[in-house]
């Protein structure tokens, strides 16, 4: 994808912002728990299974296929997943940076008059 | 599901981040494509043929809404309809405004990837509410 060049000064403060947010608490400790979470195979393993059988059952309840036992399945990944620290800590820390984020936005959307976001936003559907 | 041990205040910016983000749209906002933007916003906002023809258009689309949905829409009215559209892509205040919006939006979103490939996050991503 070609990318439009950035000017020299929107390129510098684009990297003090960076910069600033990988100092920043909850863009830390996002990291450390995405570290966490991917050093774990087990945490790894099963989010993938959760996410492998809930697009399963979005399939099969669009065609009018899904069963009890599909269903059933989905829900014991779900409560393992939920029983998990690592994944839990993991999620609740993307949450919390993607809150973060949020703010940053704010800030930068109330100087520019305009939703700095939706201007950067690609619709990935 | 909130983490509890995150209070709102965490999600108070730091100084740091805050003076950064304010540089950030300070240097965004010098830019010609930002300039050229508001420029052409105001004289697409002010241009009444251009408003009017925007208006025409909505108004016909959404009188349409019912049958388009039923895909029931006349010949004479659909071609109405693509007169009306076209009215509005060619007025040259609605294309001015429309490339300055494209230039914009190419340089937020290279902005924009600059900072996801540094943090690791996407901010864009981040503020979206669902599927566009």
């Amino acid at each position: 994808m070609n990318t439009v060049p950035l000017p020299p000064n929107v390129s510098n403060a684009t990297r003090r912002l960076a910069d600033a947010l990988n100092r920043a608490d909850p863009i830390e400790t996002y990291r450390d728990a995405q570290a966490r979470f991917l050093a774990d195979p087990q945490a790894t393993a099963l989010l993938d299974q959760l996410a492998a059988a809930q697009s399963d059952l979005r399939v099969r309840q669009s065609d009018g296929t899904v069963t009890q036992e599909d269903i059933d399945r989905a829900r014991a990944l779900q409560s393992q997943v939920q029983a998990n620290s690592i994944i839990m800590t993991y999620i609740e820390a993307q949450q919390a940076a993607d809150a973060y984020l949020v703010e940053v936005n704010l800030t930068i959307s109330q100087l520019l008059g305009i939703d700095f976001a939706s201007l950067a936003r690609t619709c990935g559907c | 599901m909130k983490n509890p041990a995150l209070t709102d205040l965490e999600l108070v910016l730091s100084p740091a981040v805050r003076r950064a983000a304010r540089t950030f749209a300070t240097a965004l906002s010098e830019t010609p494509q930002f300039k050229k933007f508001e420029e052409m916003s105001q004289t697409f906002l002010h241009d009444q043929a251009a408003q009017q023809a925007i208006a025409a258009f909505k108004a016909k689309q959404q009188a349409l809404k019912p049958m388009i949905l039923l895909n029931a829409v006349s010949d004479p009215e659909r071609a109405e309809l693509e007169r009306l559209r076209q009215a509005v892509l060619t007025n040259p205040t609605y294309a001015a405004y429309q490339q300055a919006q494209g230039e914009l939006i190419a340089l937020c979103r290279a902005a924009e990837g600059l900072l996801t490939s540094s943090v690791g996050l996407s901010l864009a991503a981040a503020c979206s509410t669902g599927c566009c």
